[in-house]
């Protein structure tokens, strides 16, 4: 069965939650989801951008103002 | 096995957020169509990627680019603009239906504002993919300036977004080196800019020259540089490089559907139509002189407004020009002038006569000629004939006898 994993990167600036997401997505199996938790913006770019072109599927919810979970489904 | 994807209707769907996005939204949810946003990334577009906006009116204290837009997308919140932050993954614009899907949506709109801009260019040199993201290369400063505190980065490139964002770099890093492929003293900047950057201390330039190769164990730590006229190739350590040579427009999925110019910008007029029917283009992404967040501002306005007019066209139009349920004639004039106008008691005289078996309708084409365009023709006056919901020919000699002559043989 798929879990998902919840990553606490709230009061992180870039590249910390990139690194950390990229560090966490590791130990996850395909199906897997990754839920990275960010309240500096300039992480919305990169760890999309990244998880995308790394083959995975992402959706980004804003839970509060200036707050976001990034949704990384392991797709490979 | 696939999902089944969630499909929901609106009047408008607007892809990407940045300034020309969130304006066509401001102006779409104002003009009570039901609307959504759909954004990949940081609503706020390219916007974000700038300290210091300079020139955008009304913000004279030089705000974050993304001061800006967060109050864009407050208001277009506050009209009812709904948002989805996701990737757009397939579109099919050419029917009446507009289609977007997303990895879990289906949307289905009326009309469609492309808005999805630009990303930035990459120098295309060696080792390049290796060391994207988090491995030394960044596109943004104002994302990666306080991790590049006492570091040695290099800027390539020397337009207004090299040397502005290096110039920014500077008050973080020891030292900024700048690739420049012109020759010593010529930059693409602005003149401002440029003494500036000359002048600022921290700032070394090497001139004549582009990206070879990146080089690094992991992480970047050389770039290596050629100069274009010795061909020498100059190693500069580094512990970042920042790359600003540009962009490219993000019309990937749309470029089978959409005209698109050599460079891949979308093709609109001064109504930001594309070739399609009910799509607009609006931003960075259509081919345009200057790209400004104040231009994008105009293009959404323009975008926002124009689907609007579209989509009420195609609701009067349906209802009550080119109706399925009764043959019938429309006359299509300009009121601004008076002969034309005067033709129009020849309608309502056919109206109280034969108003049982046939549908007639005037037309006004001062404000928009949205309808026209729909009837296939612009120039004026005429009558077209409607049967079965279409138009099957045109009137130029207008009387009473000629059109009741032409809905009886039609």
């Amino acid at each position: 069965m798929s879990k998902e994993v919840m990553l606490d990167c709230l009061g992180e600036a870039c590249p910390v939650p990139l690194v950390k997401a990229e560090g966490a997505i590791k130990d996850l199996e395909v199906g897997d989801v990754l839920v990275v938790q960010i309240d500096h913006s300039c992480a919305v770019k990169n760890v999309p951008e990244w998880a995308r072109k790394e083959g995975h599927f992402v959706d980004i919810e804003e839970v509060d103002d200036g707050e976001w979970e990034i949704i990384i489904e392991k797709a490979k | 096995m696939a999902r089944e994807k969630k499909i929901e209707h609106y009047d408008v769907v607007i892809i990407g957020a940045g300034a020309a996005g969130l304006t066509a939204a401001i102006y779409c949810a104002r003009a009570r169509l039901s609307t959504i946003v759909i954004e990949k990334a940081l609503v706020g577009g390219l916007a974000t990627y700038t300290n210091e906006i300079w020139n955008y009116p009304g913000f004279p204290d030089m705000p974050k680019g993304e001061a800006i837009t967060d109050l864009m997308k407050v208001q277009a919140k506050n009209m009812g603009a709904k948002f989805k932050l996701t990737e757009v993954q397939s579109v099919d614009l050419t029917g009446e239906e507009k289609i977007v899907e997303t990895f879990r949506n289906k949307y289905i709109a009326k009309s469609v504002i492309l808005a999805s801009g630009g990303r930035p260019r990459t120098t295309g040199a060696k080792n390049e993919e290796n060391y994207l993201f988090d491995k030394g290369i960044s596109f943004c400063a104002t994302c990666d300036a306080a991790s590049n505190t006492d570091k040695v980065v290099v800027v390539i490139g020397s337009g207004d977004a090299a040397i502005e964002e290096g110039m920014f770099l500077t008050k973080f890093a020891k030292k900024v080196i700048v690739s420049v492929m012109h020759d010593e003293g010529i930059m693409d900047c602005n003149e401002i800019a440029k003494e500036a950057a000359l002048a600022n201390p921290k700032m070394e330039f090497v001139w004549n020259t582009v990206v070879d190769s990146f080089e690094g164990e992991d992480h970047l730590d050389t770039v290596v540089l050629r100069h274009l006229k010795t061909n020498e190739l100059i190693p500069v350590k580094c512990d970042n490089c920042f790359e600003f040579i540009g962009y490219i427009p993000n019309t990937e999925l749309i470029k089978e559907q959409v005209t698109l110019n050599p460079q891949g910008y979308i093709l609109t007029n001064d109504r930001m139509e594309t070739n399609l029917e009910g799509v607009f283009a609006a931003g960075d992404v259509r081919d345009k002189w200057l790209k400004q967040v104040a231009t994008a501002v105009g293009d959404g306005a323009i975008a926002g407004y124009a689907a609007e007019k579209y989509i009420a066209e195609t609701e009067v139009f349906e209802c009550n020009v080119a109706r399925k349920d009764k043959n019938g004639a429309v006359y299509v004039y300009n009121a601004v002038e008076a002969q034309q106008r005067e033709l129009v008691t020849i309608i309502e005289a056919l109206t109280s006569r034969h108003g049982e078996n046939y549908h007639f309708c005037k037309v006004d084409v001062y404000k928009s000629d949205g309808i026209a365009k729909k009837l296939g023709r612009t120039n004026y006056p005429y009558v077209a004939i409607i049967k079965d919901g279409k138009v099957d020919h045109y009137i130029d000699l207008i009387s009473e006898d000629n059109i009741i002559n032409a809905l009886k043989t039609s």
